[in-house]
């Protein structure tokens, strides 16, 4: 093994990794037409793309997961060999998936050990793994206490252990897959400090995320994925997020949403001591004050498990507030009101999960598109659907909001992501709500499609709606945002005005750093 | 009515517990194993018969103790192969599937007790053997050190099988790829053989069980079991897949039985209680596992069947 | 050799192939071993019979006893056994109904209810229900029970003659039904004969490894004779075996378990009233009375062991308690 704590210097300039020619086609679709794509050893080589553009394919193309029609995988000069997780390793190529590869049960050296010989025959040496793992966290800044059980770590401290198992294979490569998704920005500027260690190592990282302001701080080289071909490749200083953002898309796109000023109303969302219960039964909301007026965006920002989800499931009316509390829609309350009630009263809302809470994937567009007012004499005649009038509707809606969908009568669940969720907004407001709840409006949509999406929020502010959006994108709420609330720990610790926020002050903000904006 | 409280009532209730917890314990203890890797077995109760017949048989044909015992792992190894094959394999289902194999450990088993056998008859049961030394100390000896072999062995694996979990690469392999498969097999563990082997340890102890119970016993019939097995299944879930937990339920309901028992023939309960006592076992075992076991939760994987 | 058990086997293959929870197994409903040893002497009658039993129709006890009672009249029955499970008891009387066969019997108390439900369909069908003491008011159904207090109480005065250290252990499933009544009629008979019983009731009626422990728990506090009822007495039998302490049986002869230790059983002969009611059916009544097997009318038997040796006088107070039971100066307690 060799000693990883040893830098060696970026001398060699040949590619560690060469992809060449590849080509991957499934039954309708050329997942990767002729890419190429190659790391040399010291640099990160970011991989950009849109949801489908065909990085995963590629990435599990290197990992052997799927075999290329065409095209070769070179590491180091020679066919890389690679067919399964233990050739990935024994090659000397790592993986930090989006989604932690941790076992939340066994300990921080037993999640390291897992896979490994433990030179003590059929006995684990967690002693020896310690020990190591101790001087990895040491040499690489990655602290962390190799004796925890896993599910006891922050989000931070499990992506450090997975960079630490990659780092006790001794992986030359590795691929970081959309690693920031869950951290906090100052979590991101850490981890961006150790990748950079470990470039200085001589090792080669492939960055893979869609966040543009994070590619251009970290990358070396930046190539871009779209429909499965390699549409360019450039360097930090010769480009800009714009123009990254263009060659994703394939047009130009408006990264940060028109917000022209708008006059506001009364407040008609009004959110006083509210406390709620999250799914372990302890607090995830305390005693939180919160108003909106018409015509206004308050974004809350805050680490994912804040408490932002129980707020807005608690306005929403899908979960109980602790007594005490009020939700006062226009001045009324609504806190014991069921969702029928708060919806009657005004309320319009764009759940998280949008498959499972926001639209029912096997019926159709024209279906979900009632879904809420299926009831009401506008759709029904005798009692039974009124058939013509659904069908004017839903056509009306998809002409409205651009849904990409080949008949009104396709099942929803064959839409894109970025589709299906224009289709839920295209209902929800609709209605022309008295109280918006978006929660993570854009998440996993294509860049065109979050466009479109926020030009409509904001479309919607403007006729006097009380938007509460809640997002993990950071530069969502720093762009849609009228006010900032930061959530930590379940309370609001702060609430900032647009035009005074800066990335910065909201990320300690959001690390529960108080005194800081 | 006499006293319970006397030494000789104490010892003979000790004993009796401790027979009776035997056959719980082995089922268990596998089911354990099996269930750490993610893999549900309904169908313990179903290997059991099947195990508990055909050393029976043996016992019948050949007279040979041993060799009954060693044709009880082999038909566990067996059906855990069987069980490995279609759970791992062809990613059946994992209830249907261990139902499944309970109705033909079942029918089977009664199948060829009616076509081999026909009507009951007893054949020779394990004999106790006293540990040297330790079964010459005044009643604690003839309480805990006067046993049969399986008995001595079921307890033994307790400690052997907490650290196979603990400290051996098989047993982490297990509590991963029963925790997050995906996880293990990214790190190049085989899920697969990792579950196949946890489910052959599992099964080769349900075989074990039905053989230790039909060797105590020296006679078999039909639904020897009488849901023993899944009495066994459900210890699993209170002893919070710990294999100390799994003891410590089947010797509570083991105990509490043999003292209701003990107690009725001794007609401290009267016979209007008599109902009511019957199910102080399972509930006081129930009950005293919910206390100490806490809210540990089952491996996350359980019943999940992993394909990349 | 029949077909039943390969088909048996294919059904339960089958289930097993599907993983699917059909019980495929327990519904074969071909003639069984039970009748088909031998070609036993002419029917006393053309009457068309069937029996849905609820355990194996060679388990040395219940049902068993049925079969060989009409094995004894001379009666090839059709036979569904091991139906534990009442729905399925329930389908096959139905479907023996449908089939037209004229005297079905339904061999279990818990089958009662269904019978309620299926008599009425099948007007012109007998259907003999037991063990039970009424027949539901149902025109075309007659019920028996045994008096198996009598037996008990017979058992219990050679017990109580056989005992040495003066205490009995008694292990039962649950208190009723048969027996209570075989329980009740023993422990009267011994303790009227100066022994000291004890009696346990282990709360299931399949569980052998508890009716063991049961019986155990009895040698240790110094019983030196044990007797027991249901299915899981075998565990009991085996403990008896273990520690060499006599054993009386009851329902049929269990001598084969131990042919050492086994003094006597009580065997059920159900041959003589279901002959009665046979005969009650052949002369156009369908159902509606109610049977009793006793010492008396010789539906209950004591059957002694002859490789356990009892001296004379016992025998002599055995016969003269089933005297005084049939002559009514004994009161066995039921």
């Amino acid at each position: 093994m060799n000693d990883v704590s040893s830098s060696t210097p970026v001398a060699d300039q040949a590619a560690m990794l060469s992809m060449r020619g590849i080509t991957k086609r499934f039954p309708g679709v050329i997942a990767n037409q002729d890419v190429d794509f190659d790391v040399v050893a010291g640099e990160v080589h970011t991989l950009l793309g849109e949801n489908g553009a065909g990085k995963s394919t590629l990435m599990k193309i290197l990992f052997g997961l799927y075999r290329p029609d065409e095209g070769e995988v070179r590491l180091n000069g020679k066919p890389s060999g690679i067919t399964s997780p233990s050739t990935a390793i024994e090659a000397g190529v790592g993986m930090v998936h989006q989604h932690f590869m941790l076992v939340p049960t066994l300990t921080v050296a037993e999640n390291v050990a897992l896979g490994l010989p433990s030179g003590r025959g059929p006995l684990t040496n967690l002693d020896a793994v310690s020990a190591r793992v101790s001087e990895i966290s040491e040499a690489h800044g990655l602290s962390v206490d190799p004796s925890t059980e896993v599910w006891r770590l922050s989000v931070g401290e499990r992506q450090r252990v997975e960079i630490i198992k990659a780092l006790y294979r001794d992986a030359r490569l590795l691929v970081l897959d959309e690693p920031t998704a869950v951290l906090t920005p100052q979590e991101v500027d850490d981890l961006f400090v150790i990748l950079r260690r470990m470039t200085d190592e001589g090792r080669g990282l492939v960055f893979i995320s869609h966040k543009l302001h994070e590619v251009m701080a970290l990358s070396d080289r930046i190539s871009v994925l779209r429909n499965g071909q390699m549409v360019g490749q450039t360097i930090p200083s010769a480009t800009s997020r714009e123009e990254l953002a263009e060659m994703m898309v394939g047009r130009s796109v408006k990264l940060v949403p028109d917000r022209p000023p708008v006059e506001t109303g009364d407040v008609r969302l009004e959110i006083s001591n509210l406390s709620v219960r999250g799914d372990r039964d302890t607090i995830a909301v305390k005693n939180v004050d919160l108003s909106i007026k018409g015509g206004e965006i308050v974004g809350i920002a805050g680490v994912s498990g804040n408490g932002q989800r129980e707020i807005a499931e608690a306005v929403a009316g899908l979960r109980a507030p602790e007594p005490g509390g009020s939700i006062r829609f226009d001045g009324v309350d609504v806190a014991s009101m069921g969702t029928r009630a708060r919806r009657d009263a005004g309320l319009a809302y764009v759940p998280e999960e949008r498959m499972a809470d926001g639209a029912i994937a096997d019926f159709s567009v024209s279906e979900n598109l009632i879904l809420v007012d299926h009831a009401s004499k506008s759709f029904t005649k005798s009692g039974l659907f009124d058939r013509q009038r659904i069908a004017d509707h839903a056509k009306k809606l998809v002409e409205r909001f651009a849904v990409k969908t080949p008949t009104i009568d396709t099942p929803t669940s064959s839409l894109s992501g970025g589709n299906i969720q224009k289709v839920i907004i295209a209902r929800e407001l609709m209605s022309d709500p008295a109280v918006l709840i978006a929660a993570q409006p854009t998440r996993g949509v294509d860049i065109g499609s979050a466009e479109y999406i926020h030009s409509q929020l904001i479309e919607q502010r403007d006729k006097s709606t009380a938007t509460l959006l809640i997002s993990e994108d950071l530069d969502e709420v720093l762009g849609l945002s009228d006010r900032i609330a930061v959530m930590f720990e379940g309370e609001i610790v702060a609430i900032v005005d647009a035009a005074d926020a800066t990335r910065e002050g909201i990320g300690l903000l959001m690390a529960g750093v108080v005194d800081a904006a | 009515m006499r006293d319970f409280f006397t030494l000789s009532v104490i010892v003979a209730t000790v004993a009796s517990g401790i027979r009776l917890a035997t056959p719980y314990l082995l089922a268990g203890l596998g089911e354990t194993v099996g269930q750490k890797s993610g893999v549900l077995n309904l169908g313990v109760d179903g290997v059991m018969q099947l195990s508990a017949f055909f050393a029976y048989w043996t016992m019948l044909e050949r007279g040979s103790l041993i060799l009954a015992t060693l044709v009880g792992i082999g038909v566990g190894l067996v059906m855990g192969a069987i069980y490995a094959f279609v759970t791992v394999v062809l990613q059946a289902q994992q209830g249907i599937s261990g139902i499944g194999i309970f109705l033909f450990g079942l029918g089977f088993s009664d199948l060829m007790f009616r076509r081999q056998v026909g009507s009951p008859r007893p054949v020779p049961q394990l004999p106790e053997y006293g540990i040297p030394f330790l079964a010459d100390i005044p009643n604690v000896g003839d309480a805990l050190f006067q046993h049969n072999l399986l008995t001595y062995f079921a307890f033994a694996a307790v400690p052997v099988l907490a650290l196979m979990l603990r400290s051996t690469t098989f047993g982490m392999n297990v509590r991963a790829v029963g925790e997050n498969p995906q996880a293990a097999d990214s790190l190049g563990v085989s899920v697969g053989w990792t579950r196949a082997f946890a489910i052959l340890i599992g099964n080769t102890f349900a075989g074990l069980a039905g053989a230790a119970l039909v060797l105590e016993l020296g006679i078999f019939q039909p639904n020897l079991t009488a849901g023993l097995g899944f009495i066994a299944v459900a210890l699993v879930y209170f002893g919070a897949w710990r294999p100390v937990g799994i003891m410590s339920g089947a010797l509570l309901y083991g105990l509490v039985a043999a003292s209701v028992l003990q107690m009725k023939a001794l007609q401290i309960i009267p016979r209007s209680a008599s109902d009511i006592a019957a199910m102080a076992p399972a509930i006081l075992t129930i009950l005293a596992l919910i206390v100490l076991a806490g809210r540990v939760s089952a491996p996350a994987a359980l019943t999940r069947p992993f394909s990349r | 050799m029949s077909t039943f058990p390969l088909r048996r086997l294919l059904a339960l293959l089958f289930s097993f192939g599907l993983l699917a929870a059909a019980c495929g197994g327990s519904d074969a409903t071909d003639a069984s071993d039970g009748g088909s040893d031998d070609d036993a002497p002419a029917a006393s009658s053309d009457l068309s019979v069937a029996v849905v039993a609820p355990s194996a129709s060679d388990d040395l006890a219940f049902t068993q006893s049925m079969i060989d009672s009409l094995d004894a009249l001379g009666i090839t029955p059709q036979v569904t056994d091991g139906t534990f499970v009442v729905e399925d008891a329930a389908a096959a009387i139905r479907g023996y109904a449908e089939e037209g066969v004229d005297v079905v019997i339904a061999h279990g108390t818990q089958y009662g209810g269904s019978l309620a439900e299926i008599a009425p369909d099948f007007p012109e069908t007998t259907f003999i229900w037991g063990t039970a003491a009424d027949t539901q008011g149902l025109a075309n159904v007659f019920a028996y029970y045994p008096a198996a207090d009598q037996g008990g109480y017979v058992n219990g005065v050679i017990a109580a003659a056989v005992t040495e250290s003066g205490s009995i252990g008694v292990v039962g499933p649950v208190e009723a039904g048969d027996a209570v009544a075989y329980v009740n009629g023993f422990v009267a008979g011994a303790e009227a004969n100066g022994a000291s019983t004890s009696v346990v009731y282990t709360g299931s009626f399949s569980d052998v490894q508890l009716m063991a422990e049961a019986a155990q728990a009895h040698i240790d506090q110094g019983a030196d004779v044990l007797t027991g009822t249901s299915q899981a007495v075998v565990g009991a039998v085996g403990v008896a075996s273990e520690t060499d302490v006599a054993w009386f049986g009851t329902q049929s002869n269990q001598t084969s378990l131990d042919p050492n230790l086994v003094v006597a059983s009580q065997v059920y002969h159900w041959e003589v009233v279901i002959q009665e009611m046979l005969d009650l059916r052949e002369a156009g009544t369908l159902g509606g009375e109610v049977f009793e097997l006793n010492l008396e009318n010789g539906g209950l038997e004591i059957e002694y062991n002859d490789g356990f040796e009892l001296s004379d006088d016992v025998i002599a107070s055995a016969d003269a308690a089933i005297a005084g039971i049939i002559d009514g100066s004994i009161d066995t307690g039921a």
